[in-house]
């Protein structure tokens, strides 16, 4: 079992050498490339497009190409990326919706190819509030989804519907994609539409934290659907994207988020992927001098719970 | 749909008849007989002596109240006894009893969760629930199941029944067994919103199963049992008003409707209490009139619309194929002649023509001016109100230019 973590915070355009190096050393074969960090999801919900998606595939590429060189010279696979969020904003403008739809999720597509990576991360649209329902919210998902099939196929890339959180004042309640009975039956669905995988999911360990999942049922109910992970830790309350077991929340001090089902659900569904830490803020809330070190400390846990998950497998 | 209110934190079990006089001098004739009063987990957890239910029992019947709903005590869900399966069992089947004497029709149960094995409690909650079932017949007594949460360290989860599909497939399985209509649904909102599960699924989920629920304000910690509206953050409720509404709505809900503010009431000085109940009933009412909008809409053989702007909009997209207006009418003149959506928009005058029994829904937030313009005017029609503050869609136009 491979480990990964996210780039953000860890590498850097200017010279990606150092990160990639960098997660190398501490453990991780793998990265979830960060293609969010190019269009920012506050810059699209206030319609302020940057024109990085702008660029031709032959200047993407050429502006990727360190990268991923990078990469390859550091033996770090690029096994995942998120592409930018979200792909659609009900009060935006034509204008901005065109745009996410023609131009920056088809990109994203291609540029996961251009990177050997075959799964990318895709937000469903959040639209329960005006449409009344999360049936007809997802019909407007599996919209986005069709028009994105045939380029997927032709890319060999996966697309993952991940489980989300909305809003209500400062609660985080459940978003789209949090019924693992339906998204699995979605999945199949699709990808015997399109003959190819074309879908699959990423299950947010921290998302499914803050409205109550049961990992294990989840995971359970998911089976050879689950294709990635988001894995990070947070207090029930906020999406925080910390080091798991952090969090505890009586006097006897033992972790608030279910690890132990994440771990049985797991090995129950025989998953043999990658352990993908979607970790950035770890990153920035530790001193420079204690990067390297949280970095690894996030590998340890990775390492530990691949061995749990692979020795009950084994026998 | 009746409404009930739920005693927890306004009634003292050891001393209930203020509480009990409090709740009546607010308009509140039915009232939850909550067991949980007179035996409360953190009691039952201790293993100290408990109160019981003797004297609220007394005071509701000296009081006249009515008890149409009660609920059997229940564990914490972080509880650390994992010995008292019995007793919770011996519990539920005193409050049945207590139910069938003070003439109580619904009975609300809990998931037991504490020292039962991962696998095995679909089964043994089963069995547990069907041992109850046989008295509970024999009573004319419907045993309701409710959504639950289980702690993982002190942070809830969802429980056993906690989604839609599993009580539906539990109450199922249960009425199959032991007889159709002697199993039902109750929603707990205040579980339900510890999990930030969306309301509109889950009752969608359960439908017509759905006989009871609990309107409560709370949040993703899960501890507070709030006063509807009244925990809010940057001016927005926490809890899924619009999902519970749009579900309930949805199918035609007519239960009972428990209103539970333990916290917000247990907190108010009892001065207070009695303006605090108050208010809690016209908020209850208002729950009760959003979810019933659409039966209010039914009741007329026909109806025309007072404005012409974005509720006028939302009325036609929702209700406008099954409850078409004739037409709609709007105070600004320059709006007289054009159309909104197709419906054509006259001036207050044309009301006049219309038949008595034609109701005028009124689709403007100056409700009680217009109501004040059209009568006096003189109109004998029916006069409702619209309101799109939970309408099962919304108009979007950047959506619809999509198409």
């Amino acid at each position: 079992m491979e480990l990964s973590v996210q780039t953000k915070n860890i590498v850097e355009d200017a010279h990606p050498e150092a990160g990639f190096q960098a997660m190398r050393a501490a453990g991780f074969s793998c990265a979830d490339f960060s293609l969010n960090q190019y269009l920012l999801n506050l810059d699209i919900y206030q319609e302020r497009l940057n024109g990085f998606f702008s660029q031709s595939m032959e200047e993407l590429e050429a502006f990727f190409r360190p990268q991923k060189r990078a990469a390859e010279a550091a033996g770090v696979r690029i096994h995942q990326m998120h592409m930018p969020y979200p792909i659609y904003v009900p009060q935006a403008s034509e204008r901005v919706n065109r745009y996410l739809w023609e131009e920056v999720a088809p990109k994203s597509l291609r540029v996961a190819k251009f990177f050997g990576c075959h799964n990318i991360v895709v937000h469903g649209f959040k639209l329960r509030e005006y449409l009344g329902s999360e049936e007809a919210e997802w019909a407007q998902t599996e919209a986005f989804l069709d028009a994105m099939a045939p380029l997927a196929v032709e890319c060999g890339v996966t697309m993952c519907i991940e489980n989300l959180y909305g809003g209500l004042g400062g609660h985080l309640v459940e978003g789209p994609c949090c019924d693992a009975h339906k998204a699995a039956e979605r999945i199949d669905r699709m990808n015997e539409k399109y003959g190819a995988e074309v879908l699959g999911f990423c299950f947010d360990s921290g998302h499914a934290n803050l409205v109550g999942l049961d990992f294990e049922m989840f995971l359970e109910a998911l089976g050879p659907r689950l294709k990635v992970l988001h894995l990070h830790d947070n207090d029930g309350l906020h999406d925080l994207h910390q080091i798991p077991y952090t969090f505890a929340k009586t006097r006897e001090n033992r972790a608030s988020t279910d690890w132990d089902g994440l771990l049985r659900g797991l090995r129950a569904i025989h998953f043999a992927g990658t352990l993908n830490f979607e970790t950035a803020p770890v990153l920035t809330a530790f001193p420079d001098a204690l990067k390297m070190d949280a970095l690894q400390m996030l590998a340890k846990i990775g390492r530990y719970w691949a061995a749990e998950i692979e020795k009950d497998a084994m026998g | 749909m009746d409404f009930v209110c739920a005693p927890a934190g306004i009634v003292d079990a050891r001393w209930p008849k203020q509480g009990m006089k409090d709740m009546q001098a607010a308009g509140f004739s039915a009232v939850m007989l909550d067991a949980s009063l007179g035996h409360p987990a953190r009691l039952l957890e201790k293993g100290k002596p408990e109160p019981g239910m003797k004297a609220f029992l007394a005071a509701a019947k000296d009081s006249g109240c009515c008890l149409p709903l009660a609920m059997a005590p229940r564990l914490l869900p972080e509880t650390k006894r994992e010995d008292l399966a019995g007793r919770i069992e011996a519990l539920a089947k005193e409050t049945l009893a207590d139910c069938a004497a003070a003439g109580c029709r619904k009975l609300v149960l809990h998931p037991m969760l504490a020292g039962i094995a991962r696998g095995a409690l679909w089964d043994e909650n089963r069995a547990y629930f069907l041992r109850l079932a046989e008295a509970a017949r024999a009573q004319g007594i419907q045993l309701l199941l409710t959504n639950d949460v289980r702690s993982v360290n002190g942070h809830y989860v969802r429980g056993l029944l906690a989604s839609g599909r599993a009580m539906r497939d539990m109450v199922d399985a249960l009425n199959e067994a032991a007889g159709a209509g002697t199993f039902g649904c109750c929603l707990d909102m205040h579980a339900a919103g510890a999990c930030g599960q969306d309301l509109y699924d889950f009752i969608h989920e359960v439908g017509p199963r759905l006989q009871a629920v609990l309107l409560t304000d709370t949040d993703g910690d899960g501890r507070k049992q709030l006063l509807p509206y009244t925990l809010a953050e940057r001016g927005q409720s926490e809890a899924d008003w619009l999902g519970v509404i749009r579900g309930l709505r949805a199918i035609g809900f007519d239960g009972l409707l428990v209103l539970a503010l333990r916290d917000t009431a247990a907190a108010c000085p009892p001065l207070l209490r009695p303006a605090l109940l108050a208010f809690a009933k016209k908020t209850g009412e208002y729950l009760a009139w959003q979810i019933g909008m659409e039966r209010e809409i039914a009741k007329y053989p026909q109806r025309v619309l007072f404005g012409a702007g974005r509720m006028c909009r939302n009325y036609l997209l929702n209700y406008g194929k099954a409850y078409p207006p004739l037409f709609t009418c709007d105070n600004n003149p320059a709006t007289w002649g054009t159309e909104v959506d197709g419906l054509p928009v006259k001036p207050p005058e044309a009301l006049r023509e219309l038949p008595e029994d034609c109701a005028i829904f009124i689709c403007n937030i100056y409700y009680r001016d217009i109501e004040a313009q059209l009568r006096e005017m003189g109109l004998r029609n029916p006069v409702a109100y619209f309101n799109d503050e939970c309408p099962p869609r919304v108009v979007l136009e950047k959506m619809e230019k999509r198409g």
